[in-house]
């Protein structure tokens, strides 16, 4: 009896003890639990603000960098365009105007605004101060108005890019000390009274979008790289978004669940993380050497980037498939609409957002893919703008890279500038992705 | 299956009460339910009657709602679902030759638990199947075909001045009427209806039944739920699954005052079975 | 009532509601039969103090009747009880129905025998009215036993047993009429004697409606207004 009297107590006790104490218990853990939680609210808004930073960081130096490219400097010059010194007869024709003697024009008109440059160095350090661009400028000039021939007109030639870069800069030129630049103090000499004379401006460069490649940087353009972008991203897209999605449909919705399935999933999945030279390897050993495709061509970077993006258009087009609610498909079921009915007006509707944003991200992924385009020579030196999908061509990250690479002070600013072009390529791609996903999209 | 639902597995022998009734809209004989290896239905036989709502009731997982699916072979895309037995709509076979599965579809309609409305307009919702089943040819008929569903469902009225507006813009209850809008557009003889009301408020759930009532005058109907009252409520014969085995049929005032097996006893009381 | 399996809801609560209006229909059935017991022996021994005590303590039972209704129609309205629970509490209804029709007729018995203990008259009667008494009292018994061990067999037996208390009562009344015939001054005595027969045989009555109620709770089948024979080979099991 009294085992049972002690022991009850004891019994009862696990029962209602807690009970009491929980709300003292909770209230000692409340503090902790929710410095835990502003803890890691505080971990994430670091994660973000250094994410944040960092892409500030890259962006103002890449903004920074490259600004300057999108202007140029231009030197005002009293030119006349004598038919003796141009070494061409009257009416010429195009022939003869563009073997025509224009450098010596512009030199001659260089000396007459320094009539003191005697020494022949000092005419050499002279001349190099305007671009070699300046003499296509005059024969463009007096191509489309031959009356100029024979008279003197003042022009505004640009300036070669190391003076372009000085001027821009907005350096004192009086203390040539704190410049630096590849010009020698007789340049920057020269310089000075030009910019005093106000005989330079700074300008939009148009060059830089309606130019190929140039050695020279002040003559260098976009313009190929962007049109052969382009063009492969186009190759790109009309070759992996009609497979993919097709082979998606096919996966997700029509395929038989079985070995050779499962094998066909891994393999896409693999895929997807096979290194992209591999790609620029394959297309090097088939398209070019097997089935004699032109080198360098869009057509030829399209295929292989094609084979780049396709497993990642798979995935996301069967995700999106899959996202898909399966009463949607029993409901076209129940009404007696064929598995292809359903498919065609109700599955792939409802997926089709998601099958942009995974095809968006894949041609993203390809337009910065610059690996397996190398393999396929689509790093060459092209200065002609591809006018079709057999030209050939380079595209914005491999010019970013030729670039890059380019010792001239003037490729720097170069480089940046390519890399903006090429983040608003995709900010357009994106833009226009959105603007496709919000017209299909519809609340369900 | 432990020990205990093994031996009230092996005691539910046969049916009580009778299966069959005269002239049946659908008769299933002997229907066995195998998902791979695993048997789902175990020679349940069934008939399903004109101008009546059969309902049928059961725990969890008892086969019910499979068994309802064979009616218009919704199981036919799982790929390892094997359906055996006879089952014939009008005396013709459902797996015959004659009848395909988009044909027998268009025939014997669903609704679903959930509402599934198309991510369309209400009327392109309701337009649907008749379009691909080419039921009207040209847009006036169609229009007469959605509007006389979209009455009979008793919806019309709510949504005359929308009838453009997205089918997932209405109510749970209201969209749940649009699906059954969208079903008898079709025209079909006999309606399924898998837990119609499972996702519906008390007064939604009201309007369905009063639907339902009102539709048993033109259509075969059998309807899976979960909640007894409502199959006591909105049924006139009722079929009490268990296990993968029809335990009892009978008319639905039997079974709700004086069933004959203890299991469905037990089910309807809310005892341990 | 362990037929029933009313303690095998998942619901215990459920299980707990069923098992007190059961205790108390058997509790009120325990005062009825108590109250008969009473009345009737107010009524033979003349005993005005007991017959008064019977008739006071009725609303007791009115009590108990009252406060079991109210219990179903929680049920009724909150479980929404079917089949044999169903069955249950309607079967219950019905019973304490006629449960506080008994505890009237009872109360009727104690309320005579106060008044014909000044005349002294029932002397005469006591030998028929004691048989009437104790056929009612044994029916009564055995209709709440059937009701209490759910046993369809002595449910139907007992229903049977209806016949000979009205065989009874009727020679009682005939008896009664004679007299009345002979003797009118007695006449407002003899009333009251023939009226607590006529409740004797009301319990009777009631008795065989409880015996019903059983066979319903039991069988689901309504036997009321079916021949006794058609009832007997329908249900009895065959021994």
């Amino acid at each position: 009896m009294t085992e049972q009297t002690t022991q009850k107590p004891q019994a009862d006790k696990p029962a209602s003890a807690p009970k009491k104490d929980t709300t003292a218990l909770v209230r000692a853990t409340l503090a902790r639990r929710y410095a835990a939680e502003k803890r890691f609210r505080i971990y994430g808004i670091v994660a973000i603000a250094a994410s944040l930073s960092f892409l500030a960081v890259l962006l103002v130096s890449i903004f920074i960098k490259g600004w300057p490219a999108f202007t140029h400097t231009f030197v005002k010059l009293n030119v006349t365009l004598d038919a003796d010194t141009l070494d061409i007869g009257p009416n010429p024709s195009s022939a003869e105007l563009r073997a025509a003697n224009f450098a010596s024009v512009i030199k001659k008109s260089m000396r007459e605004k320094f009539p003191d440059v005697k020494k022949r160095k000092e005419k050499k350090a002279l001349y190099s101060l305007i671009s070699t661009g300046g003499e296509y400028q005059l024969h463009d000039m007096i191509k489309a108005d031959p009356s100029l021939v024979g008279k003197t007109i003042d022009v505004w030639l640009p300036a070669d890019d190391e003076l372009a870069a000085v001027i821009k800069s907005g350096a004192d030129l009086s203390k040539p000390e704190n410049i630096v630049t590849r010009m020698n103090e007789q340049q920057l000499g020269f310089a000075k009274i030009l910019k005093e004379a106000g005989d330079t401006k700074t300008g939009f460069n148009k060059t830089f979008f309606t130019a190929g490649d140039s050695r020279e940087p002040e003559q260098a353009g976009i313009r190929a790289a962007l049109v052969g972008s382009a063009l492969t991203l186009l190759v790109t897209f009309l070759l992996s978004f009609p497979i993919a999605v097709a082979a998606a449909i096919y996966l997700e919705e029509f395929a038989p669940q079985n070995r050779w399935t499962d094998l066909v999933e891994v393999n896409i999945n693999n895929l997807a993380a096979v290194p992209s030279i591999v790609f620029g390897l394959l297309g090097l050993a088939v398209f070019i050497n097997y089935f004699h495709l032109p080198r360098s061509a869009p057509i030829v970077g399209g295929i292989v980037l094609s084979l780049m993006t396709l497993p990642t258009i798979i995935i996301a087009s069967r995700a999106a498939l899959k996202a898909v609610p399966p009463s949607i498909r029993e409901a076209g079921r129940g009404l007696g609409a064929s598995d292809q009915q359903v498919v065609w007006h109700h599955v792939l509707p409802l997926a089709m957002p998601g099958i942009l944003t995974g095809t968006i991200i894949g041609l993203a992924q390809a337009l910065g893919e610059t690996a397996p385009l190398l393999m396929i020579g689509m790093v060459a030196f092209i200065v002609d703008i591809p006018g079709g999908f057999t030209d050939a061509a380079t595209v914005l990250p491999v010019q970013v890279f030729l670039w890059a690479d380019s010792p001239e002070r003037g490729f720097v600013e170069k480089t940046s500038a390519a890399i903006m072009v090429l983040l608003a390529f995709l900010i357009l791609m994106n833009a226009v992705a959105v603007l496709l996903r919000k017209k299909f999209e519809r609340r369900w | 299956m432990n020990d205990s639902h093994q031996d009230v597995f092996d005691n539910i022998k046969g049916t009580v009460g009778d299966v069959t009734v005269d002239n049946p809209k659908m008769r299933l004989s002997n229907v066995d339910v195998f998902y791979g290896e695993k048997q789902a239905i175990f020679d349940v036989s069934l008939d399903i009657a004109n101008n009546e709502v059969i309902a049928m009731i059961g725990p969890s997982g008892c086969g019910k709602s499979t068994f309802l699916r064979c009616l218009n072979r919704m199981n036919d895309t799982i790929p390892t679902c094997k359906v055996t037995g006879e089952m014939s709509l009008d005396g013709e076979d459902l797996y015959g030759p004659n009848l395909d599965t988009v044909l027998l579809r268009a025939r014997v309609g669903m609704v679903f638990q959930k509402p599934n409305p198309f991510a369309k307009s209400i009327y392109d919702n309701v337009a649907y199947g008749p379009r691909i089943h080419g039921l009207a040819s040209n847009r006036a008929e169609l229009d007469e075909i959605v509007v006389g569903s979209l009455q009979k469902a008793g919806l019309y009225d709510e949504v005359k001045d929308r009838l453009d507006a997205p089918g997932t813009s209405l109510s749970g209850g209201q969209q749940q009427r649009l699906c059954i809008a969208r079903t008898i557009a079709v025209s079909p003889e006999v309606i399924l209806m898998d837990e119609p009301c499972s996702a519906l408020d008390p007064i939604a759930t009201a309007k369905i039944e009063e639907l339902i009532d009102e539709l048993r005058q033109n259509y075969a109907i059998a309807i899976v739920t979960h909640s007894m009252q409502q199959a006591a409520r909105v049924s006139q014969r009722t079929a009490y699954f268990h296990l993968g085995k029809l335990v009892e049929v009978g008319s639905t005032n039997h079974i709700f005052t004086n069933p004959s097996h203890e299991l469905t006893e037990n089910y309807i009381t809310g005892r341990f079975g | 009532m362990d037929k029933l399996h009313l303690d095998q809801h998942i619901s215990q609560q459920f299980n707990n509601e069923l098992e007190d209006i059961r205790n108390k229909v058997l509790a009120m059935g325990g005062l009825v039969e108590q109250q008969v017991s009473k009345g009737l022996t107010a009524l033979l021994e003349l005993d005005a103090d007991l017959g008064n005590e019977v008739s006071t303590a009725d609303f007791e039972v009115n009590k108990l009747e009252v406060e079991i209704d109210e219990e179903c129609i929680q049920i009724l309205a909150r479980r929404q009880p079917a089949a044999s629970d169903l069955r249950l509490i309607v079967t219950v209804i019905k019973v304490i129905t006629d449960l506080e029709r008994i505890g009237d007729e009872a109360e009727k018995m104690g309320r005579f025998s106060a008044e014909l203990t000044e005349t002294g008259q029932v002397v005469n009667y006591r030998k028929e009215l004691r048989h009437l008494g104790e056929l009612v009292k044994s029916m009564l018994r055995d209709a709440l036993d059937a009701f209490a061990r759910l046993d369809v067999d002595a449910a139907i037996k007992t229903a049977a047993r209806d016949n000979d208390i009205n065989t009874e009562y009727e020679s009682l009344s005939r008896l009664l009429a004679t007299h009345l015939m002979e003797d009118p001054r007695n006449v407002s005595m003899l009333l009251k004697i023939t009226w607590c027969a006529r409740a004797l045989e009301r319990i009777g009555d009631h008795s065989v409606n409880i015996c019903e109620y059983v066979v319903y709770l039991v069988k689901g089948r309504d036997i009321r207004h079916i021949s006794f024979d058609q009832i007997q080979s329908e249900f009895l099991s065959k021994p």
